[in-house]
């Protein structure tokens, strides 16, 4: 009948002839520059010095974060910070980015507003507005009041809550817009198919359309880890000192105390975080079905 | 032929029917899409609607398969009410255009799809996985991702696909007009085969009128949310009942005139070139088109006499030759902007363009319809 | 749970997110409007004197200047250098396609604290202490992966053979590039650019590293004014920023469509 699949594939690869592949490479080079200068060559760098002790190579830095109760907690604050704020935006972003699939018109575009509008506003900015929205006689206490959940105002100002409250909110978009980018290219003909095969609605929705999401799922949770677990100015601003994080222990050796092997062995840990996620989430984007 | 018009206009069947539809009517909007549409399918027949873009076919298909709802009317399929029913419970298989396999499954993995969740053993399951992908030649695949097979593969694997689940009946949306023309040949052969041997009763949607004649037991011609004909290939391609039919399966020439006479099924009509004699019940004077298919149509030198009695003649110029190999359709100037379309065998000796010609064909191979007025 | 109800509740989890995203917006919009110095809400009337006071912000224009300069320069490089990157993978020529594209996005889930310290420290090694091309180069950094995700898959998507059409039709490939693939790539530059500029433009933990006393972009700027003097002003400023976003937002509708904007930005 027709070539096996593969021996197609393999007759299209050996094809390319070199003269594309130069010509290929060349237009590639410029972006290949910037990654190697302006990216790879620096963290190869700031990993390198955070091994650098007085005499020569040293462990040193790693072991007054790692070895040290105080800088340990940074690192979990870190993570802690990371995870739950995922943790939220997949629980609120993922049914909401099929709300935003399923909206049309005035009402979704409504909706794509609320997602990119808050992008411009600076993270300060609303920050601030968080403080203002959860303080003692804010918005949302007097709601709570209203509707006889507590009947006295909750201290929420400078607690974990606060803390979380506001990640997720500035975090959020991040989540639902790449789920939402996948979901919408879901071929509608696909759930069809399930039900004309005896698979009633729920069923369809887990085997077909939750498999598919996938993809965005881990894009999505992989920026909003990686965007959260770094965060600086959200827990600065909502929690001032109680809550340290590496970011804020980063944040001071360069720009306070100046203490770079300090710093750079913080932020070798924050890379180190980074690069599982993008390796992460190369790996599970792929096996899931993206490209 | 000896079957009278009023028998296939009656769309009761005296089997029971496997799916029947009775006054099915859809709007979208402000249009009618479907109009109180009644069909009736045999247990075991493969039926095409047929029709162009914007006809109904596919919201009729859709509305059997429970994809949609109708505003009036009832489906039923062996026998049962399934009007109200949602389309996983009515058992029916659907092949689609694109033929929506699931990207993220493999394709055992489809065509097991609608067996799992049934309670059915792991074994019993992959028996009949393995049992369609055979009767699709697909065997060899099972592992595959569906992504890395071509056009002819991913349609065997949707066919296998739905077939695994034993439905009730078949339906497939334009299944076939994303393949190349050969694989399409080939796979309509195939397909009716394979469906004859199993039994299935099947409805085909599609736009190409010789994959209907090649494919169905029966086609039903629509037009504008309307069945216009419902019949046998044979009979629709030569009795069509309306103009619309006998312009949308096969070709033929027309001619436009008024009913000067008329006696027992024929009408003589008064065209531009000349009285013509065809099947008809039209009245004296109304306003009629002439359809005649070009195969019955001989052609021989230019000579004088004029038609008589079952015999139309007509005498023209050859205007244009277009060679098919084994055929050839022949363009004939009749004069007075009226043009004829003769179809003769490729080996028969054809004249030159230009020449003077003399047309005849039998009466009994033109029929008259009423005139719908100019094309738009 | 039936189809209905499934697509209220998500309809619902939507809606809820805009209430819960454009909360602390309109909270700002209104605490703008503060008669008092107060970053509070306008309980007492309402004033305009902060969207004035903007105006006279100290270093507020060199800083306004500063990051529009800086966005507008990094996101044009990266349009640039994203679409030539983008048309070696989409074309498929290029070995390690696919490495490739995944090492151009993956500066977007890299902590910008991280890469900020290490372009610090890196810019210093070889010399460069001045902050306006510290920044122009870092800018090009963060903006890059915004680019390159969206003209991937939007190059994935075009038709090669529109430019050999062209060039039969008496086109030289550059102008192919031009007069067929620009147009036809259109909504994806809007796209692009309009992440890359806004991400260049709010843009803190890289910035922050690189910016010195004299030198500072817009961000850098409202965090001082918080920490220094937290009036109203920021507020005003803020949304006025908002009000611009706003706008871009409706042009970039009117010519290409929201929800394309979202759909490409995968």
């Amino acid at each position: 009948m027709t070539m096996a699949p593969q021996t197609l594939a393999k007759a299209g690869e050996a094809a390319i002839p070199r003269r594309e592949r130069r010509a290929a490479l060349t237009l590639a080079l410029p972006a290949l520059i910037v990654l190697v200068f302006l990216y790879a060559l620096p963290l190869a760098r700031l990993l390198s010095l955070s091994f650098l002790g007085d005499a020569g190579f040293s462990l040193e830095a790693y072991g007054r974060i790692l070895g040290d109760a105080y800088g340990r907690s940074l690192v979990w604050n870190s993570l802690r910070l990371g995870l739950i704020t995922t943790a939220i935006t997949l629980v609120v972003g993922y049914p909401a980015a099929f709300g935003l699939a399923m909206s049309k018109g005035a009402l979704r575009s409504l909706f794509l507003a609320s997602l990119f509008l808050p992008l411009a506003a600076s993270v300060i900015a609303k920050a601030f507005a968080w403080t203002i929205l959860l303080r003692s006689h804010g918005a949302v206490n007097d709601a709570l009041l209203l509707l006889h959940i507590t009947d006295k105002p909750i201290r929420m100002i400078f607690t974990q809550t606060s803390l979380i409250v506001g990640a997720a909110n500035i975090f959020l978009p991040f989540m639902v817009l790449p789920i939402y980018a996948v979901v919408a290219q879901i071929d509608p003909r696909l759930t069809e198919a399930a039900a004309t095969l005896g698979a009633p609605p729920l069923s369809a929705f887990l085997r077909v359309v939750v498999p598919l999401s996938l993809p965005g799922v881990v894009a999505g949770v992989a920026l909003v880890f990686s965007l959260s677990v770094s965060a600086y100015v959200v827990p600065t601003l909502l929690m001032g000192e109680n809550y340290q994080t590496l970011a804020s222990a980063i944040a001071k050796a360069f720009l306070l105390v100046r203490d770079p092997a300090l710093g750079s062995a913080a932020g070798a840990i924050l890379m180190a975080i980074g690069l599982v996620v993008v390796v992460a989430s190369n790996r599970l984007g792929r096996a899931s079905g993206g490209r | 032929m000896g079957r009278s018009l009023e028998q296939d206009l009656t769309k009761v069947e005296i089997a029971p029917a496997h799916v029947a539809v009775t006054g099915l009517s859809k709007r979208f909007g402000a249009s009618t899409v479907l109009d109180s549409i009644d069909l009736a399918v045999a247990p075991g027949a493969l039926v095409t609607l047929l029709g162009p873009s914007g006809c109904g076919k596919t919201t009729l298909l859709r509305l059997i398969a429970g994809l949609a709802t109708p505003d009036r009317g009832k489906v039923s399929i062996a026998g049962v009410d399934v009007t109200r029913t949602p389309p996983h419970k009515r058992n029916v298989g659907v092949v689609f255009q694109n033929y929506a396999l699931f990207p993220h499954l493999s394709v055992a993995g489809n065509v097991g799809f609608g067996l799992k969740g049934r309670g059915l053993a792991k074994d019993v399951i992959a028996a009949k996985v393995a049992r369609a992908l055979d009767l699709v030649q697909m065997g060899l695949f099972r592992d595959r991702p569906v992504t890395a097979l071509s056009g002819g593969q991913q349609q065997r694997v949707a066919l296998a696909r739905a077939l695994a689940v034993e439905p009730n009946v078949l339906l497939f949306d334009e299944a076939l007009s994303a393949l190349d023309r050969n694989l399409r040949e080939t796979m309509q052969v195939e397909l009716r085969r394979l469906l004859k041997n199993l039994g299935v009763t099947a409805l085909f949607v599609t736009h190409d009128q010789d994959e209907a004649l090649t494919m169905s037991d029966r086609i039903a011609v629509m037009n504008a949310g309307r069945i216009e004909q419902y019949a046998d290939p044979q009979f629709v391609y030569a009795r069509p009942v309306t103009l619309f039919t006998m312009r949308f399966v096969g070709i033929c020439s027309e001619l436009r005139g008024e009913v000067d006479d008329r006696s027992e099924g024929r009408v003589r009509v008064d065209t531009a070139i000349g009285p013509i004699v065809a099947v008809g019940e039209h009245q004296i004077g109304a306003k009629v088109v002439v359809a005649t298919r070009p195969e019955h149509v001989a052609i021989g030198p230019a000579g004088s006499a004029p038609s008589v009695g079952e015999v139309n003649a007509v005498e023209g110029r050859i205007r244009q030759i277009i060679f098919h190999g084994s055929r050839a359709r022949i363009a004939v100037d009749l004069g007075d902007e009226a043009d004829f379309r003769v179809e003769v065998g490729g080996a028969s000796r054809i004249p030159a363009v230009g020449e003077a010609v003399r047309l005849t064909w039998p009466a009994a191979r033109s029929f008259a319809y009423p005139d719908p007025g100019p094309l738009p | 749970m039936t189809g209905a109800a499934f697509r209220v509740f998500a309809m619902g989890a939507m809606l809820g997110a805009a209430v819960f995203l454009l909360a602390p917006l309109a909270i700002i919009a209104a605490a703008s409007f503060s008669p008092t110095p107060v970053f509070d809400l306008p309980v007492g009337g309402a004033s305009l004197r902060w969207y004035a006071a903007v105006g006279s912000l100290d270093g507020f224009w060199p800083a306004l200047t500063l990051s529009l300069e800086i966005a507008l320069l990094s996101t044009a490089v990266s349009l640039v250098l994203g679409t030539l990157a983008g048309i070696a993978i989409a074309r498929g020529a290029m070995p390690g396609a696919q490495s490739f594209a995944a090492a151009l996005t993956s500066p977007l889930m890299m902590p910008g604290l991280v890469l900020g310290i290490a372009l610090l420290q890196f810019f210093r090694s070889v010399g460069l202490t001045q902050a306006w091309p510290s920044l122009a180069l870092a800018h090009v950094v963060v903006t890059l992966p915004f680019v390159a995700r969206t003209m991937i898959a939007a190059l994935s998507r075009f038709d090669f053979t529109l430019l050999d059409a062209a060039r039969t039709l008496g086109s030289s490939f550059p102008a192919a590039l031009v007069r067929v693939m620009a147009p036809a790539l259109a909504p994806a530059y809007l796209t692009a650019g309009l992440f890359a500029f806004l991400a260049s433009m709010d843009n803190y933990p890289v910035s922050i590293f690189l910016t010195d006393a004299r030198t500072k972009t817009l961000p850098i700027k409202m965090l001082q004014y918080i920490e220094e003097s937290p009036d109203p002003s920021i507020a005003a400023l803020s949304t006025l920023i908002l009000l611009a976003t706003l706008a871009l937002l409706l042009v970039a509708d009117r010519a290409v469509g929201l929800h394309r904007l979202a759909g490409l930005a995968e």
